[in-house]
């Protein structure tokens, strides 16, 4: 079946399977590469990606349920100033290891820091966080990475 | 001697005063790329035309494999290809340490989720039908669960051909343990029992083989040592390793589980792009990734340790029970490590250690950070707090008076000649921590919440163990506009040691800025460099690197000299400059020297191969030298129990390294805290539950839980020691594994406090907690 969104600011219209997710959609045919493949049942949240400005795990939208959304990923989102701030202070902070995990932690917080622009605590930030699983860094750097970029964002 | 010697280039830069670029928080140079999804894993090099394999798992723990029927699968129109252990043209041989593991079940079954067939299809949803209707005709056989079962019968036998269902022992003797307990004021004896913990790298296996026209296979693949995954994918094809190529790209995770897992997914993808001719992709999904790859071993150790009056330990009795599972593969030196690591890092004039690797029909065990030694120090350092209890001294007190130092013998009576900062680590950490004023404190606390605080030693020997060869090299050559790349085998898989490491040490030694270092990693197009495990990506992986550098370096440095007129010892090289030390106007732009260099014949390429001297292991009796230094890690736990709910929360950790240089000490800090989480999760949730019949009845991210950023307790900045050894870059030993070894134990340790009765099996889920309330009551 057709089904037409926008993807990273261009629209998409692209012939899918009914029962395809978006995950693979993204992944196998339109070459995203920063959204990866972990559990596929919305487990982990390393498939993170933005529909219409709310991060969702993409392995569980079904493609034809994107229609007429608009999708968002980190290789479009790069270009704003606070998925910048985020991704300056993942890099300087150490708060990267393998990375597989990174691209959907960055939307994540960056959604956080779209819906709640004031004010965020600690305890905003780990209840914004914890849906996303790392591996590798015990979280301890990702958590000093979004408050730092927080910080630096409000001044 | 040569001016190119490894042993002098070593020595040198051991006992370099000033360093420029080592031992600081240099940014690596892979995470931007990481950030923005261009860094690329396995999956994202997939090919528009390459074939999908699925896997037919076996469904039963123990069955004679009678027949397969594969023509309905191949009727399906998309499938190309159904494998089974007849199709292989080479050898269906992958045990790791004891010929005992086929790629594809040959005979029998030996585990739920053992891998029967391989289905070989146009598109994943075509493949997943095929392995639905591939038929195979099975006997069930009896099957053992219970590992101390397994040990004691003969009538259930899983490999025949062995004639017992132990599958390896080891044993270290040292003095005389009972005269050792006939000195013993206090004795103290136990039974602990670990679990299995599955790695869950966010990245699951993945493998895509590509054959070129000339019969060679390129495979591209998440896996931990090229080298290892090429012979073994050469083997399981019949063809000479040569005509298999390995490319490793960045890899999602591996923590020792892509060490076992990874050569065999490349493997199974080389045979179906061999077979069929055209590229072929194997990717797990998480339900496949959990029952058919390697876990951490369970374990069943009986302690038994005296010490006398003056707190001096003097004996220990233990015995070790690995249930290995289904196969061996690496069983053998999992177990060899916890046997000669028993004692903690703690003087013990008699020991006995029994270890016996035995097989069930289990999913089986296999490398993961630790390798088999969080398991015994849990043991190890919960018998050293009940022996300290008896004694009436304060935990950290008692370790104190038994801690190895320089010219201590361990148990396998190595003397320890240098590199041994354990000792200095524990007494920093117990003082940042507060610990006697809390300790006294905390026992007090008799409401709802009851706070602890525990300690957890470990000791981890660098290198393989025993005699085992272990090597270094790496390949280093500087281009003609003064870049540098480099060759390694060492993978990147979040450490960084590619990456951030390697790239410092070849900075430092050529003085040139980090952006100028390319290092080419994973590949068997590299020197043979090891397997990236056993912590030694970084140090045992840069000793070649600093080798060939500082090869070249010497080489450049007597250019240098002869074109300024100086002495080669006065040259410098630092911000791209060569310069002369006395006279800083004396110097050569980098660049220039190498246009130099080139006009001149100065080779410009070098390996940095080195070989680690090793002394003799008597495998008999246990005793001898087991590693060339250890490492040493001292974690401090704070826990509060809620005695109601039994939930337990970890507060706050002190980590304390004793690992001699710290390379990059923002990259060590973030291997630190991983591990500690990941032996955090170990310690309190993570459980891999078997049902009746050895199914994984968890195998997922709902049901076997792992920490989320709500978990993480408060990580004290670490204490350093940097005691440093002698074969190390400059002196560094290893740390990837380091903080999650005590973690159990310090976990462990911190509750008992808290609860004033003895932690003895893990994990503390709430429910064992409120058990072990109960049953002190």
């Amino acid at each position: 079946m057709k089904v037409s969104f926008k993807l990273n600011g261009k629209n998409v219209v692209i012939d899918v399977n009914p029962n395809e997710v978006l995950l693979d959609t993204l992944r196998l045919k339109l070459g995203v590469k920063s959204v990866k493949r972990g559990c596929e049942r919305g487990e982990c949240g390393v498939c993170t990606v933005l529909m219409n400005g709310k991060p969702v795990y993409s392995c569980m939208v079904l493609t034809p349920q994107a229609d007429g959304a608009e999708i968002e990923t980190v290789e479009y989102l790069q270009g704003k100033e606070e998925v910048k701030a985020l991704i300056d202070s993942f890099v300087k902070h150490g708060a990267i290891q393998c990375g597989y995990c990174t691209p959907g932690f960055i939307v994540t917080a960056y959604a956080l820091i779209k819906a709640k622009q004031n004010g965020l605590t600690k305890e905003d930030v780990i209840k914004g966080l914890e849906g996303n699983l790392c591996r590798c860094t015990g979280y301890k750097k990702i958590l000093e990475a979004v408050i730092n970029a927080l910080n630096q964002l409000e001044t | 001697m040569s001016v190119e010697d490894p042993y002098a280039l070593l020595d040198k830069w051991l006992n370099a005063q000033e360093l420029l670029v080592v031992g600081k928080d240099v940014t690596r140079v892979d995470a931007f790329q990481k950030a923005v999804g261009k860094a690329y894993f396995t999956e994202d090099y997939l090919l528009k035309e390459a074939l999908f394999v699925k896997q037919v798992l076996s469904p039963y723990p123990h069955a004679r494999i009678l027949s397969y029927d594969v023509r309905k699968a191949l009727d399906i129109p998309g499938v190309k290809a159904v494998i089974t252990a007849k199709d292989i043209p080479g050898v269906n041989q992958v045990g790791y340490a004891l010929p005992d593991q086929p790629l594809l079940a040959e005979g029998k079954v030996r585990y739920v989720g053992e891998v029967v067939a391989l289905v070989v299809a146009e598109d994943y949803d075509t493949a997943f039908k095929g392995v639905e209707s591939v038929e195979v005709k099975y006997e069930e056989l009896p099957y053992l669960l219970d590992p101390l079962e397994a040990m004691n019968r003969n009538d259930i036998l899983i490999h025949e051909e062995i004639g017992s269902n132990i599958a390896f022992k080891t044993k270290v003797v040292k003095g005389d343990v009972n005269e050792g307990f006939a000195k013993s004021d206090v004795i103290v004896e136990n039974e602990y029992r670990t679990h299995h913990q599955d790695h869950i790298y966010l990245e699951p296996e993945a493998a895509l083989a590509i054959p070129d026209m000339e019969g060679r296979i390129t495979i591209i693949c998440s896996t931990q040592y090229p080298h290892l995954t090429r012979d073994i994918a050469s083997k399981v094809l019949g063809l000479p390793s040569s005509y298999v190529k390995i490319i490793t790209p960045y890899v999602g995770g591996g923590f020792g589980g892509k060490d076992d897992e990874g050569p065999l997914v490349a493997a199974k993808a080389a045979l179906a792009a061999y077979l069929t001719g055209r590229p072929s992709f194997l990717m797990y999904s998480r339900e496949e990734s959990i029952a058919i790859h390697p876990k951490r071993e369970a374990t069943v150790i009986k302690y038994k340790s005296g010490a006398s009056k003056d707190g001096r330990l003097q004996a220990i009795d233990v015995k070790i029970i690995h249930d290995t599972g289904a196969y061996a593969n690496r069983g053998p030196f999992i177990l060899w490590r916890a046997t000669v690591h028993a004692s903690g890092p703690y003087e013990v004039p008699n020991a006995r250690v029994e270890g016996f690797a035995v097989y069930t029909n289990k999913v089986y065990q296999g490398s993961f950070r630790g390798f088999g030694n969080p398991g015994i120090q849990f043991a190890a350092e919960s018998q050293m707090d009940l022996l300290a209890e008896k004694l009436g001294l304060d935990p950290i007190d008692f370790r104190l008076k038994n801690i190895l130092k320089e010219g201590s013998t361990t148990i396998t009576s190595q003397k320890l000649d240098h590199s041994v900062g354990v000792g200095e680590a524990l007494r920093k950490v117990a003082e940042a921590s507060d610990w006697w004023r809390k300790r006294r404190e905390y026992s007090l606390d008799t409401g709802r919440f009851r706070r602890g605080i525990g300690v957890g030693v470990a000791w981890h020997g660098i290198s393989t163990s025993r005699g085992v060869p272990d090597w270094s090299n790496a390949y280093v050559k500087i281009e003609k506009d003064g870049s540098v790349t480099a060759y390694t085998g060492i993978v990147e898989m979040g450490q960084g040691a590619p990456t951030s490491a390697h790239v410092q040490i070849i900075s430092e030694l050529l003085g040139i800025p980090p952006t100028k270092v390319k290092v080419i990693f994973g590949t068997t197009d590299a020197p043979d460099t090891g397997a990236t495990h056993a912590s030694r990506g970084s140090s045992i992986g840069g000793i070649g690197v600093l080798i060939a550098a500082a090869k070249l370096r010497e080489r450049l440095a007597k250019l240098a000299s002869e074109i300024l007129n100086v002495t080669p010892e006065e040259i410098m090289f630092k911000d791209g400059r060569v310069y002369s030390k006395k006279d800083p106007n004396l110097y050569i732009e980098w660049k220039d020297l190498i246009k130099e260099a080139i006009s001149k014949g100065v080779e410009l390429s070098a390996t940095g191969y080195f070989f680690l001297p090793k002394g003799k292991f008597d495998d008999v009796r246990g005793q001898g030298f087991a590693y060339p230094a250890f490492s040493y890690m001292v974690v401090i736990s704070e826990v509060e129990v809620d005695v109601e709910t039994g939930v337990v929360k970890v507060l706050k950790v002190w980590p304390a390294l004793a690992a001699g240089r710290i390379l990059n000490p923002q990259q060590v800090e973030g291997q630190l805290e991983g591990a500690a989480v990941q032996g955090l999760g170990y310690a309190l949730m993570e459980n891999l539950v078997f049902d009746g019949k050895g199914r994984v009845v968890n195998p997922d991210l709902t049901d076997y839980v792992i920490p989320t950023i709500r978990d993480v307790p408060e990580i004290q900045k670490p204490i350093y020691v940097e005691d440093l050894f002698k074969y190390g870059p400059f002196g560094a030993k290893g740390v990837g594994e380091l903080a999650l070894i005590p973690m159990p134990a310090s976990v462990a340790n911190a509750v008992s406090h808290a609860l004033k009765t003895r932690v003895t099996s893990l994990p503390l889920t709430p429910e064992r907690v409120l058990e072990l309330i109960r049953s002190s009551r």
